[in-house]
């Protein structure tokens, strides 16, 4: 154990992935460090921070998270951290002002707390409950979030103060003139076009298209009137730091406040490390990285709880950039190393042109990003099953109407609960054989499925039987008590009850709990 | 103690009774105790005592955020601006002196404008400075730095009459002196008197503010208005010996520096004030 625990804090070297193809990472560094920076400067926005926050999470947290990893998972600023990062602390302070970020600083080091601590007790495996389902509802509703969220920018509404979506659909048809800023919308809208012609020619690259449109076009409008006429919002310098040390908010103060926070830094710590664990579960089976499981919860936990110390906010894998990082071949942490460095390289080259990135364009690619996260075609697929179905309306109901934190909340409970129901639901086939009743038993025979088939059983008192357990891997006590306690109520003169198990082992078990009752064992390795 | 708690929970939590039954609005109670410093009490404090304080509530960190964005606007308020100037260079002793462009004039807003037919906040004329006087681009109404700014103006503004002009407000109007502002004795008056401290090209040295050049206010800031700059130079300029220059000194001293070269009013250029920015940036 306390092995294992070291094992996971060492860093990355060459020589956990052998094959390492330096060419392929380096290329699909640089293209993920272009990604990464529209991301940055956007989910910073909905953090509520300064764009240069989510510069600098886009660089700390991707490097931090690659260097402790096994895979070529590519961590950093993440939508739906982001947005509940904004929701947690807009409550203690102003968006945007010192003191909002020194609480953003501290709920990101209590997250990467949580996080380390899950990864203490072992715990990344139970993130693979979380039914696919539930995890769709989430990305939709996280979509349709995105969507409404980006609208303020595209119309260039100032500081909108509705909470309910609706009341700001009904405010923006109600009182268009007045509200909507047109040279905002002119932007915003060739933007959200063009990544949507983009995305049908070269979908990896859409969201870049659009931006670089949006960018020109705010050029275009710019030489016809002057900023200042069209109150068009642009993104300012970045004041980039390579090295822009930072720590949590300490003393006694901050602690009151950072309990209050404690329920919102579980909820992210919870959501940032489910996402990373549904992104681990797909490399581990289209790839042959060497990937463990626990070491990227360690590795999680230690990015965020770094982050404070880099001006970086709580982050976690990110599925578009990893799944590019995979069509590029890249297979190791190399990868999100490498291209944390070319983020930094980049962003000082480009920031004095950043500048004039006008904000309506950086608002259209949230609206993309929210738009690319609702997929129908996976939505279509629930409708084949009631329960996931139940889940998923369930789920996004919950977050448009009730808030993203609510419906996350709702979806972990519901997953447990599809997890127990499926898990303790008997598949039981009843044939009628010559001088027998043949009961097949599929499932988990435990205290919470045994009543199933107790049902079964009374009702065939009277007959003879054969229950056939050989598919039964689990067998627990009360189970095998409850079957001993049906065979003492039976007719045991006339009738006969034979038992067909899958292994020696749960035979004897079994027979012992039996307490001489008449039973007949049919041999497990016998077949018909 | 009981007034702290109340305003522990009706400062922070003025929306509902609802959210009395969330858990963060009763975990703080549980932590009184341990607590030890009380939020700030309601007199105002100096400005001083505010930035030693190692915690602050909401509104007085946003007020020491307004105060240093204006005394430190290159490193505070450096996303919006676009020169080397300070709003404190001026908006003298960080808008605390009369005639020296004073910041304490929250009770003025908000005004009605000719210049757009509305009414106007003051966080417009924080913005329009960001434009104009620090050569930037517009922030945003919303933006944490304007309402920064405009909270440390409410803040200095503490004690005035609502409605009424605070004595001391913006530069005094020099009287007409019957002559025309002369740029020509402005330069000899400016190579003895300024050239000194502002550079002998208005450049600035260190620690001391240009004048003109491409690290100035533009051509649509306020004190590229000659009377104004008349006014501001009479009452505060050369700094230590205010008020040594004759009106019709001040006038011509404004007059020449205003003929300068300095970045155009960002209405008139458009694109080229883009570029003209860009490379002043890269030139940096
Ligand atoms: C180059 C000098 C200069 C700089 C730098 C400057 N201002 Fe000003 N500011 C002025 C002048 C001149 C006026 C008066 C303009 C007017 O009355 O039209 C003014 C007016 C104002 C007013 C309105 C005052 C009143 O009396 O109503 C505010 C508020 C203001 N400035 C804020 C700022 C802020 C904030 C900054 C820094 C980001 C700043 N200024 C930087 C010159 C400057
Ligand atoms: C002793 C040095 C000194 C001398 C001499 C001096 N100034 Fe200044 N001046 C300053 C400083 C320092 C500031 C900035 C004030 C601050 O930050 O408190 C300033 C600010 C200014 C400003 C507003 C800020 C800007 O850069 O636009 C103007 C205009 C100005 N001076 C004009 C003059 C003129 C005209 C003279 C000559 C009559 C003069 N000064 C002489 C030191 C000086």
């Amino acid at each position: 154990m306390a092995l294992n625990l070291l094992a996971d804090i060492s860093p990355w070297r060459p020589s956990h992935s052998p094959g390492l193809n330096i060419r392929s990472e380096l290329f699909a560094a640089l293209i993920g460090a272009i990604l990464v920076i529209p991301q940055g400067i956007t989910f910073a926005y909905l953090a509520g921070l300064p764009p240069e926050y989510g510069i600098y999470t886009a660089i700390f947290v991707t490097l931090f998270a690659s260097l402790f990893g096994t895979s070529s998972m590519l961590g950093g600023p993440n939508t739906a951290v982001a947005i509940l990062i904004g929701i947690a602390v807009a409550p203690f302070a102003g968006r945007g002002s010192p003191l909002y970020i020194e609480y953003v600083l501290l709920l990101s080091f209590m997250v990467g707390l949580i996080q380390l601590t899950i990864w203490l007790l072992r715990g990344g495996r139970f993130f693979m409950y979380l039914s696919p389902a539930a995890i769709t509802g989430i990305t939709t509703g996280v979509g349709f979030i995105l969507i409404l969220s980006s609208l303020d920018g595209i119309f260039g509404l100032s500081s909108s103060d509705t909470h309910f979506f609706y009341h700001k659909l009904y405010f923006l048809f109600d009182d268009a003139e007045n509200l909507v800023n047109p040279f905002s919308f002119t932007v915003g809208a060739i933007t959200v076009v063009a990544g949507m012609i983009a995305r049908h020619y070269i979908t990896r690259y859409a969201i870049l298209i659009a931006i670089t449109v949006g960018y020109l076009c705010g050029l275009i409008l710019m030489s016809f009137h002057s900023q200042v006429e069209m109150e068009l919002e642009l993104l300012g310098h970045l004041p980039i730091n390579p090295l822009p040390v930072s720590h949590p908010p300490m003393g006694t103060d901050y602690l009151i406040t950072g309990l209050a926070m404690l329920p919102d830094a579980l909820i992210i710590a919870l959501i940032g490390l489910a996402q990373s664990m549904v992104i681990v579960k797909q490399l581990r089976n289209d790839t042959d990285q060497p990937i463990q499981p626990d070491k990227e919860v360690f590795a999680q936990g230690i990015a965020n709880l770094m982050a404070p110390f880099f001006s970086s906010f709580a982050g976690s894998g990110s599925f578009n950039r990893t799944q590019v990082n995979q069509s590029m071949h890249a297979e190791t942490p190399l990868t999100g190393i490498v291209s944390a460095g070319i983020v930094l390289v980049l962003i000082l080259l480009l920031g004095p042109v950043l500048t004039y990135l006008p904000m309506p364009a950086i608002s259209g690619t949230l609206m993309l990003v929210g738009i690319g996260m609702i997929k129908t075609d996976e939505i279509k697929r629930l409708f084949n099953w009631r329960g996931e179905l139940a889940v998923f309306t369930t789920t996004l109901f919950c977050i448009v109407f009730l808030g993203l934190q609510t419906g996350l909340v709702v979806a972990l409970i519901l997953s447990v609960l599809l997890f127990v129901i499926s898990a303790s639901s008997l598949e039981l086939i009843v044939e009628r054989e010559a001088v027998s009743v043949k009961i097949r038993v599929e499932g988990h025979l435990f205290y919470a499925s045994i009543d199933q088939l107790s049902q079964i059983l009374k009702k065939h008192r009277r007959e003879n039987v054969i229950l056939d357990l050989s598919v039964v891997t689990y067998l627990d006590l009360s189970a095998t008590e409850a079957i001993a306690k049906e065979l003492a109520k039976r007719n045991n003169e006339s009738t006969f009850f034979a038992v067909k198990l899958s292994s020696e082992r749960l035979q004897n078990q079994f027979e012992a709990r039996m307490a001489g009752q008449p039973v007949q064992f049919i041999q497990y390795n016998h077949t018909y | 103690m009981i007034d702290w708690l109340i305003r522990l929970f009706f400062d922070n939590y003025p929306y509902s009774l609802k959210k009395l039954f969330k858990l963060r609005s009763w975990l703080p109670l549980l932590l009184l105790p341990l607590s030890t410093a009380g939020p700030v009490q309601s007199e105002q404090l100096p400005i001083e005592n505010l930035l030693q304080r190692s915690y602050l509530d909401d509104y007085y960190s946003n007020v020491v955020y307004g105060y240093r964005i204006v005394t430190e606007t290159e490193k505070y308020g450096a996303r919006y601006t676009g020169n080397s100037l300070r709003c404190s260079n001026c908006h003298l002793n960080a808008g605390r002196k009369e005639y020296g462009l004073p910041l304490n004039v929250a009770g003025m807003y908000p005004k009605w404008r000719s210049k757009n037919g509305r009414r106007n906040g003051i966080g417009l004329r924080i913005r329009e400075c960001f434009v104009y006087s620090m050569n930037g681009i517009m922030p945003p109404e919303d933006a944490p730095e304007v309402m920064a700014v405009a909270a440390y103006i409410s803040y200095l503004s503490h004690g005035e009459t609502i409605g009424e002009a605070p004595a001391g407000r913006g530069v005094p109007t020099l009287p007409d002196t019957g002559y025309d502002p002369n740029p020509a004795s402005g330069k000899a008056i400016y190579d003895q008197k300024c050239a000194a401290c502002h550079g002998p090209n208005g450049q600035g040295i260190a620690h001391m503010p240009p004048l003109w050049g491409m690290n100035a206010y533009n051509e649509g800031a306020g004190m590229a208005g000659v009377h104004r700059a008349a006014g501001f130079i009479w009452a505060n300029m050369p700094l230590g010996q205010e008020r040594t220059l004759s009106h019709q000194q001040a006038l011509d001293v404004a007059a020449y520096i205003n003929m300068q070269i300095r970045p155009g009013d960002p209405r008139e250029y458009k694109l080229l004030k883009l570029f003209e920015t860009i490379s002043w940036f890269f030139d940096r």
